[in-house]
């Protein structure tokens, strides 16, 4: 039985639907539930992620149904919805969402999406309801409605394509930092030859998802890509590439390396590509160390986010920055038979350092870790800030929702994102626990000098 | 019977003939409300807004010393989210309703969750908040909520909002404030007389209410302000204030009058305080109610406008073309400053129109019987239709699609998070006006970004989409 949760960061399946069909060029979404499911959305979701939002404003489809739909039934609205939408929003491919409302009454979406196709309109449907599960259900639903409907509605084509390669499970928004990434991840996938097929953001529409069955692989960034990849693997026999988090930093480089081994690149060109990118940024760490030392960027942190996330900033952060891994807060609720090996790769970042994990998406119970930690710098979300400023200690924001910052298309991702992430949680310590009078007393500095670190 | 009787208040449209569709200008609109009940219409194609639900927990988030459990699906506390980091307002949790809960029903987790909350921060009060699944499938609050009262001897209070049982989000705030009083204000004439004067201040701007509290403050009144920002004793306190004023008749009326007809505490509707004349007349129709000295009540104005005359300087909007996308009281309310500043009001789209907004409507049908009134709550296609027609000089907006409205290439001002009230209020107002007219290049690279719409829509008539309802 699902428990109550505080400040609950993970929205719900409909909002994660509504976030994959928004990030991908020429789809509307066409909601059929209660009118405020579209605005909760924009507010708890687009707004808190520096309104990022292809439509410049809340859904431009909802059925907004009424007492009268929840008693009587609402598929005659949805048929008259659909059918107006089609009319007025430009679109390539009409998706019908649907919320707990209209759920629970029970209305027949497979019948009206029929019925709008017969009409020839390009329509697919999923179903949505908040209580079927968080946004990360919600990207798994939409991603394979669109993987199982859109070649039906007749486009598309399963000759392979040489060289090209999915990504899954970078789910937008949820990771703020989601286009950015993917460019990254795409940029270096071309380095070593390849033909990255992004599927979200920037110029990535219909076409891009029609290609998806003709790719030589399936790359999952994430545990939440695992069921498309898996969905792909049995429709189309496409191999799957599992990453253990976001690669950032020279893990990029080790992902170009299995990518290369898995489709027989050369291997010359894929190591020239990778010794180039090592290159510029061991360039910018040998250009960072006088800070580095003078600020005393070695410190202890705590890190709040999703998995991949996790994985992949700490791995950086202690793998190649000395920082020492505190607390470790998993909050994307990944499924229980990934747990332990999150729990054996995070805890071993730093040999005998006795790093904590724990998996939790409670506010309460996440405030009370990181209150607890007292350590030199936090990087979670801004419902950690509060936390953070309590402890007056370096803060900053690197997960969903976010309050201060823009992000648009930086992204920690990659070696570039290694890059980005150097910048901003160095600006994060410089700006609050460094030659400010409040750092002299602030706990930082009591949490650095007791926490020694014996033979 | 006593109003707070019932379980929640009843809905705007049942309560005060409330449209939320209607295109026509202003002598039109004056008959639809003369004639009887108007004939409600609807949408066959409409975009997400606001409920009653997000206008709860809107409301809600203002209040101090309390907090929110919201017994529904998980994705129903988000907008909560978005208040609670970019305002520090409000804490929530959500019950996460899933599948089973929706057949078995959840009051047990609804306990665990009102529990656990209490132990862990020990509010003044707690608030539990229904939803659609809730309203669906009647999972009983009630019982929840007398049981936990008596057991934790704690004030906690349910609002019965359900996401579809009104076309209008204010009906949330209806609910909310019902709920307010019925379990936070006591029985009438429980509580002795006081002297205060309750000021409503229902989800405004913090500089707002700092506004109107400085210029009531100034003549010597004692306030009790609310809902904004109140503990949950301000309830109890106002229901034995002598007097209740408002600064915004369409979100304070239910309060006003509920106070009024429940707990004796004279109230009278009154337009907005946006403008230096419109503030003026607020506070001297307010002077004489609460037997203010009206030399000094007129001096203060007085000073007040020559100090805001002068900040202004040469500052005005004589012939510019302005459109108002506004909430109802507030957009009749900007209208005024606007041609005080010297501009022309060639449009308005207003949340909703009602029977609180006769009285001006006749007013404006005097002056501006021609103007286009167009009633919608977040329906940016129909606004883009209107606008591009009338190619206004100047956008001021409040909804959340102001994204929309840029494309078309206008300067837009956004009043969600300015402050509008009093003398200052005009002076905020200004100097975004003057900023929006002073460089355009923004909207002009927003004109480069198509809207979402198709080209055929624009051809079509800006209301095609709204039509009397078949019962």
């Amino acid at each position: 039985m699902a428990h109550h949760i505080e400040g609950s960061r993970n929205s719900c399946a409909l909002h994660g639907a509504l976030q994959v069909i928004e990030a991908i060029e020429g789809v509307v979404p066409v909601i059929h539930s209660t009118a405020g499911c579209g605005v909760q959305h924009y507010f708890g979701v687009n707004r808190l992620n520096a309104g990022a939002d292809r439509f410049g404003g809340p859904p431009v489809s909802n059925s907004n149904i009424s007492e009268k739909h929840v008693v009587f039934g609402g598929s005659s609205r949805l048929r008259e919805q659909l059918k107006n939408t089609v009319k007025i929003v430009e679109g390539d491919l009409y998706f019908i969402v649907t919320g707990c409302s209209t759920e629970m009454v029970g209305d027949d979406i497979p019948a009206m999406t029929k019925e709008g196709r017969d009409q020839d309109f390009q329509v697919i449907y999923a179903n949505t309801p908040g209580f079927r599960g968080d946004v990360h259900q919600g990207y798994q639903l939409a991603v394979k409605a669109l993987i199982e409907q859109l070649p039906s509605l007749g486009k598309g084509e399963q000759s392979p394509i040489e060289g090209l390669v999915n990504i899954w499970g970078i789910v937008p928004h949820q990771d703020p930092f989601w286009a950015g990434n993917l460019e990254e991840i795409g940029r270096l996938l071309e380095g070593i030859g390849l033909k990255p097929n992004l599927l979200f953001g920037y110029g990535q529409g219909l076409s891009a998802w029609n290609r998806v069955p003709k790719a030589a692989l399936n790359v999952v960034v994430s545990v939440w890509g695992d069921a498309p990849a898996l969905l792909l693997e049995e429709r189309y026999g496409t191999p799957v590439l599992k990453l253990e988090g976001l690669p950032v930093g020279s893990a990029a480089g080790r992902f170009l390396q299995t990518v290369g081994e898995r489709l027989n690149l050369d291997v010359t060109r894929t190591e020239n590509f990778i010794n180039g990118e090592e290159k510029r940024l061991n360039t910018l760490l040998a250009s960072l160390a006088d800070t580095y030392y003078r600020a005393g960027f070695q410190r202890e942190f705590d890190l709040i986010g999703e998995s991949a996330q996790v994985v992949g900033i700490s791995d950086f952060l202690a793998g190649t920055l000395g920082l020492i891994p505190r607390t470790l807060i998993i909050t994307d609720n990944p499924p229980e038979y990934t747990r332990e090996a999150l729990l054996t790769r995070l805890s071993g970042l730093v040999e005998g350092n006795g790093t904590e994990v724990f998996f939790s998406e409670d506010l309460a119970e996440i405030t009370d870790l990181v209150r607890s930690s007292a350590v030199g710098l936090v990087l979670g979300s801004a419902l950690e800030k509060p936390a953070a400023v309590e402890l007056g200690i370096p803060f900053l924001q690197i997960s969903f929702p976010l309050s201060e910052q823009i992000v648009l298309s930086r992204g920690y991702a990659g070696y570039r994102g290694a890059a980005t992430l150097l910048e901003d949680f160095g600006s994060a310590i410089l700006s609050k626990g460094y030659n400010s009078h409040v750092s002299q007393e602030s706990p930082l500095h009591t949490a650095s000098e007791s926490a020694l670190y014996g033979s | 019977m006593s109003l707070l009787k019932a379980k929640s208040s009843r809905t705007r449209e049942k309560r005060l003939d409330t449209l939320n569709a209607w295109q026509g200008n202003v002598s039109a609109a004056v008959t639809e409300f003369s004639d009887g009940e108007p004939v409600k219409r609807i949408r066959t194609f409409s975009q997400s807004t606001q409920d009653d639900l997000l206008y709860a927990l809107r409301l809600l988030a203002a209040l101090r010393n309390s907090v929110t459990v919201i017994h529904a699906a998980r994705g129903c506390v988000a907008a909560g989210i978005f208040h609670q980091v970019t305002k520090g307002n409000g804490r929530w949790i959500v019950t996460n309703l899933d599948d089973r809960d929706t057949i078995m029903g959840a009051d047990l987790k609804l306990r665990k969750a009102v529990k656990d909350v209490y132990l862990r921060y020990k509010p003044e009060v707690i608030f539990i908040v229904s939803s659609p699944i809730v309203a669906i499938n009647n999972d009983d609050i009630q019982s929840v909520v007398e049981e936990l009262h008596e057991e934790l001897e704690l004030d906690i209070v349910p609002i019965y909002v359900t996401g579809f049982a009104s076309h209008h989000a204010v009906t949330g705030y209806d609910t909310t404030l019902h709920a307010l009083l019925k379990y936070l204000a006591g029985k009438r004439g429980a509580n002795n007389k006081n002297n205060s004067v309750n000021l409503l201040s229902v989800a405004e701007h913090p500089d707002d209410r700092r506004e109107a509290e400085r210029i009531l403050t100034v003549l010597g009144l004692e306030l009790n302000i609310l809902p904004d920002e109140a503990s949950p004793g301000i309830f109890r306190h106002a229901a034995a204030a002598r007097y209740t004023l408002s600064l915004d008749q369409d979100t304070g009326n239910y309060l006003g009058i509920t106070l009024r007809d429940e707990y004796g505490v004279p109230y009278a509707e009154a337009s907005r305080p946006i403008g230096i004349g419109a503030t003026g007349r607020w506070l001297a129709v307010a002077g004489k109610a609460l037997g203010l000295d009206e030399v000094v009540v007129k001096l203060f104005h007085e000073q007040e406008s020559e100090r805001v005359q002068k900040a202004l300087g040469d500052f005005n909007l004589n012939g510019v073309r302005v459109y108002l996308g506004l909430s109802s009281a507030t957009s009749f309310s900007v209208l005024g400053l606007v041609e005080e500043l010297g501009g022309e009001v060639i449009g308005i789209t207003v949340s909703r129109l009602d029977q609180l907004h006769k009285e001006r409507l006749d007013d404006l049908s005097l002056t501006y019987p021609t103007l286009q009134i167009h009633v919608a709550d977040g329906q940016p296609f129909e606004e883009a239709n209107i606008i591009k027609r009338l190619s206004p000089d100047l956008y001021l907006g409040d909804s959340a699609h102001l994204g929309q409205i840029g494309r078309l290439g206008i300067p837009v001002v956004s009043l969600e998070e300015t402050p509008v009230l009093g003398y200052n209020g005009v002076l905020a107002l200004a100097r975004r006006f003057s900023a929006a007219l002073h460089n355009r290049t923004f909207g002009a690279a927003l004109a480069r970004t198509p809207l979402p719409y198709k080209e055929s829509w624009f051809r079509r008539s800006p209301n095609w989409h709204i039509k009397k309802e078949v019962k």
